[in-house]
């Protein structure tokens, strides 16, 4: 039985791999035929992939693709970097103590639900367009799920776990250290993704507003310019850096969280 | 006799919960002595209080009113010379099976290289060497309560309470973990308080059994059941005799 089983389930996911593969093979044919029947709506293939070589052999804002999107993921991964850090540590110190909760958590809860690109007027008109400025609205944006995720990670350990430690004799660091930040890492894992996919979706709309360099100036050149190839090459760097970082962040959980399955 | 010293004294333990529809007893004046060296068997319908009486006993939660005595000491809050298997197995997902034993120790400050032995020592014990590196959600229900065991024995502690710790096992690992836990009871002689709502578990655990009414919990009746020699034979004439008296007396719970 357990052989017949696994045969199944290799049949099985075989059948996964071909409808998923399929699935994006009816997508690429469906924008052929749409290219083919109004060249206006999409560009063809071919102009894509001429349009790809021209972004090396003749550089936007004097630059090649591969330096737009460098400058973008820089912005990204530094606001990232200290939305993490900072996030985790206040997140942590009001979800245990009491007292900074009713002090800071209030607070913190007025500003949550203001979307990040809101801050980008009052930022520009703060800072100006230089890269802090967009660093920092990257920063809003990614530090608000890192907080709500390790917050609610540490406030709801579960009390099985905090009456063992007490039975034991543990003293309030040894909870902390041995129970509470551990029970707590998946959901500020949890809170990390969301962090990875909010903080490069803000990047891109405050490159979109302001920014000579970055993957969303270049979406914003093609839509000017009227070069619907050039957006199209955009989005799919997007796409697919996007996917490379929550990909990334899945196997980093794997190794800090080896009791997960 | 030296088994009958008192280690443990329980008198008069009452507890009341209060909320905002009006209050609750769980159990209402709860005496009785634990001796060293025995296996103490409290046995009650489910939902009785029981829970709620060991942890008080363990420091967990608060009494209403009553002592305990430990050693002719009156004891309050967390007590180093108690140890307890959880219900719910309470490991920790995030610790493997070593790391897990090892806590109560490490909460003691205990140094690493000592503390690894003494817990090496325990996971032999309890039947678990070579899994020592899993994690909990990598064994069974019985090989999980193993380390709940383990983990309480590590200690070293005066008096162990189990707190219905078989209770989540199907029958047949329950029958062998009755059947190990006396081996480990034997081969570390300590003073043993534990609760369940089997019946016929306590009467092959028990040297003494402490049958609680309902809820509220009050001590029925205690029944001495040294003249039974272990292990016990569940199906011979004087096993099925006492346990047909325990279970005269005892309340049903639904």
């Amino acid at each position: 039985m357990f052989t017949a089983n696994k045969k199944k389930s290799i049949l099985y996911r075989l059948l996964m791999m071909v409808l998923s593969v399929s699935s994006v093979i009816l997508l690429l044919a469906a924008y052929r035929a749409v290219a083919l029947a109004n060249p206006l709506l999409l560009p063809s293939f071919d102009q894509i992939g001429e349009r790809f070589v021209k972004l090396f052999t003749t550089p936007i804002k004097g630059v090649p693709l591969t330096a737009h999107v460098i400058a973008s993921l820089r912005r990204v991964l530094i606001a990232m970097g200290f939305a993490w850090v900072l996030g985790i540590l206040f997140g942590f110190s009001i979800g245990w103590s009491r007292t900074l909760n009713a002090i800071f958590g209030t607070i913190f809860e007025l500003f949550r639900p203001i979307p990040p690109i809101a801050w980008i007027p009052i930022v520009i008109m703060w800072f100006g367009v230089g890269e802090f400025p967009k660093e920092l609205i990257v920063f809003i944006g990614s530090v608000i799920p890192v907080v709500v995720n390790t917050r609610s990670g540490v406030m709801y350990v579960e009390k099985q776990y905090t009456d063992v430690a007490r039975a034991f004799g543990a003293s309030r660091f040894q909870m902390l250290k041995e129970v509470v930040l551990p029970s707590a890492i998946p959901s500020i894992f949890a809170g990390l993704r969301t962090s990875v996919s909010t903080g490069w979706t803000v990047v891109l709309a405050a490159e979109m507003l302001a920014a000579d360099r970055g993957v969303g100036a270049l979406v914003m050149r093609g839509w000017m310019g009227n070069d619907m190839a050039l957006v199209l090459i955009s989005i799919s760097v997007i796409a697919i850096i996007g996917a490379i970082l929550s990909f990334t962040l899945i196997k980093l959980e794997k190794v800090v969280c080896p009791w997960m399955h | 006799m030296d088994a009958l010293k008192k280690c443990l004294e329980v008198e008069h333990i009452s507890k009341t919960f209060y909320n905002n529809k009006g209050y609750f007893t769980a159990i209402d004046d709860v005496s009785f002595d634990v001796h060293e060296g025995e296996f103490l068997v409290l046995l009650g319908p489910g939902h009785c209080g029981k829970t709620v009486l060991l942890n008080i006993l363990a420091g967990l939660e608060e009494k209403s009113g009553g002592r305990v005595l430990y050693k002719g000491q009156e004891i309050n809050g967390v007590n180093e010379e108690m140890s307890m298997v959880f219900q719910l197995l309470s490991l920790m997902p995030f610790k493997t099976v070593m790391e897990n034993v090892e806590l109560p120790l490490k909460f003691r400050g205990m140094d690493k290289k000592q503390r690894r032995e003494v817990a090496q020592h325990y996971i032999d014990l309890v039947g678990l060497t070579g899994f020592e590196n899993a994690y909990p959600h990598q064994l069974s229900g019985g090989m999980k309560q193993r380390v709940g065991i383990a983990r309480a024995y590590s200690v070293h502690p005066e008096i162990l309470i189990m707190d219905e710790p078989f209770g989540q096992l199907d029958a047949q690992t329950r029958y062998l973990m009755q059947q190990e836990i006396l081996r480990i009871w034997q081969e570390e002689k300590r003073t043993v308080i534990f609760v369940t709502n089997n019946i016929e578990e306590a009467c092959y655990l028990g040297d003494r059994i402490i049958l609680l009414s309902s809820c509220p919990a009050t001590v029925k009746e205690i029944f001495d059941m040294s003249a039974l020699a272990k292990p016990r034979d569940i199906v011979s004439r004087e096993f099925l005799e006492i346990r047909s008296k325990i279970s005269d007396q005892t309340d049903l719970s639904m």
